[in-house]
């Protein structure tokens, strides 16, 4: 267990302390400079819309493909895995092909915001479908009739019974789309344009970095990163048991 | 009389689970659904509840016609047979779910809970998890928060099937007193004859989608309207073209009584104060006959011996059918 920790841990540390040993004058003038602050924010803000709208449609997604019997099912199965399995500058170069500059479907969102958006929503639309489905296939059919002859309708059944059960899946998938989001790069690099104060986002900017040789900028913004990812992770456990314990 | 199921028809796909039904349910009784498995109690029960629908047939519980009426608007108590309990929430939470349903008083709520916590022994428990409990004590829970709402009817769909021998015996014993103190309306499916003579008020037998009887434990167990019922709900044997039960076969060492059967005993089993033996008749049918030890060593009974059979005077005896078990 302690082996396994460390080996988390000590990169973790390695990336702080890498980040800190300029002085804290140096982090912050390096998190404060303006391209790097609209950097952080874009990744940020779109993380957590992206994230927002896996909660509401992952467990929506997961439910069809549980509950529902239709054509063309075991398909769309195979589909929602697509995402995982594809390399991510291959996901780029689909996305650029289908929204870029000569867009097939009329859709060109090429080195526009909505480009981040899209690009992290497509990478990132698995992680709750896959953590809710199997919770949704374990659950009990028993215990939603026995709310209904207890008088409960459809959707008190759903936000007092099965909401909370699924609640620590969501939370989990949630977490994961938020912390893949964050991190993105292969897939949004072509479609984006990386431009800065528009479309750049924080790993673009931290391979900048290195690139002009200047670790320990790279090292702030990857610790700046670190702390929201682990404020989202622990906030999202919260709301996670405070669902789960309503009910 | 509290429910009342005409005519009802259930097929899944090809198969027939319920073939034109009729049940009525005494008010204040304590009813078993008895049959074999894949027998059609179990759809029957939860037609009644609302949680399935009947292809044709009405049903009406307590007057009220409830054929179209959703299980949320029927109210009728239903406790499963794998408890159903509701994971995330303490044991006084699941009791109390039905009563927050109908926006009663907190305080009144809090009294019921406590008052049926009671009623079913769990009150020290009120603020575990049902994931601490014990099957039983899951089973227990299930019933009070079934109870709570005040159902005009309680349905038990196997309610003591996940549980072992011993505590299936004590909560048998224990919902038999618990029902003469409460007097709901109370039926429950089973395939335990046993479960459903010791506990029910009336018997439902039901096989392959139809009843074939319904009376007292009394009334089933000496007065079987087939063969299917009188096998199920205990030993049977034939002889002379009768079914009739093991231990209501005279057997004599002489064949002083009219109309006798001659047969030689084949097989002679000591079973603590039982006697069981098989005998072999003049016309090659299979005998078994159940007699008391004393009886046994007064006629000095022994494998090879000649002996002569009668059904004994008020037995229950059933024409032999085709399709005997």
């Amino acid at each position: 267990m302690i082996w396994f920790s460390a080996l988390v841990l000590i990169p973790l540390m390695a990336v702080v302390v890498t980040a800190v040993e300029g002085g804290w004058d140096v982090f912050w003038a390096t998190i404060t400079n303006g391209q790097t602050s609209a950097a952080i924010r874009l990744t940020v803000l779109t993380a957590l819309g992206v994230t927002a709208v896996n909660v509401v449609m992952g467990p929506l997604i997961a439910w069809v493909l549980v509950r529902d019997r239709f054509w063309g099912k075991s398909v769309l199965e195979v589909m929602i895995d697509i995402p995982f399995a594809l390399p991510t500058i291959v996901a780029g170069l689909v996305l650029l092909s289908l929204y870029g500059n000569d867009s097939p479907v009329g859709v060109d969102i090429a080195n526009e915001r909505p480009a981040v958006f899209l690009a992290f929503l497509f990478v990132t639309l698995p992680f709750v479908v896959r953590m809710v489905q199997p919770v949704l296939e374990e659950l009990d059919r028993d215990v939603e009739e026995a709310a209904a002859s207890l008088g409960a309708s459809r959707i008190t059944t759903f936000r007092r019974i099965i909401l909370p059960s699924l609640a620590p899946a969501i939370a989990a998938g949630a977490a994961l789309s938020f912390a893949r989001g964050v991190s993105e790069y292969g897939s949004l690099v072509l479609l984006s344009g990386n431009l800065p104060f528009k479309t750049e986002v924080t790993s673009v900017r931290i391979l900048s970095s290195i690139e002009n040789d200047n670790v320990p900028a790279a090292a702030a913004v990857a610790t700046v990163l670190l702390a929201i990812s682990l404020a989202v992770i622990v906030l999202l456990d919260l709301i996670q048991r405070r669902v789960a314990a309503r009910g | 009389m509290s429910i009342e199921v005409r005519g009802l028809n259930k097929n899944f796909g090809d198969f027939v689970a319920l073939d034109d039904v009729d049940v009525t349910i005494p008010t204040g009784q304590l009813t078993a659904l008895l049959g074999p498995s894949g027998g059609g109690k179990s759809t029957l029960l939860r037609i009644i509840a609302g949680l399935e629908k009947a292809d044709t047939g009405s049903v009406s519980i307590e007057g009220v016609e409830a054929t179209h009426l959703p299980a949320q608007k029927r109210n009728v108590g239903f406790v499963f047979q794998h408890y159903a309990v509701f994971k995330h929430m303490t044991v006084a939470k699941n009791v109390a779910f039905g009563l927050e349903i109908r926006k009663r008083p907190k305080d009144e709520i809090e009294h019921r809970v406590r008052e049926l916590l009671e009623l079913v022994h769990l009150s020290q428990f009120a603020h575990r998890l049902p994931s601490q409990l014990s099957g039983g004590q899951r089973q227990r829970m299930a019933l009070a928060r079934a109870l709570a709402v005040e159902p005009s009817v309680l349905l038990l769909d196997e309610p003591f099937g996940a549980l072992d021998a011993k505590v299936r015996k004590e909560l048998r014993d224990w919902l038999r007193r618990l029902h003469d103190d409460v007097h709901v309306t109370t039926v429950f499916v089973t395939h335990d004859q046993e479960e459903a003579l010791e506990v029910a008020d009336e018997i439902v037998v039901i096989n392959e989608g139809r009843v074939e009887q319904v009376g007292t434990p009394d009334q089933l167990y000496d007065e079987p309207a087939n063969d299917f019922v009188m096998s199920f709900l205990g030993e049977v044997t034939h002889l002379g073209g009768l079914a009739l039960r093991p231990h209501d076969i005279e057997l004599e060492s002489s064949p002083s009584l009219a109309g006798s059967v001659e047969g030689t005993i084949s097989r002679l089993v000591r079973i603590g104060f039982e006697v069981r033996l098989t005998v072999l008749t003049v016309d090659g049918e299979e005998v078994s006959v159940v007699v008391t030890r004393a009886h046994a060593r007064a006629q000095r009974l022994e494998e090879g011996r000649t002996v002569w059979l009668t059904p004994a005077p008020g037995a229950a005896v059933v024409p032999r059918m085709a399709a005997a078990v």
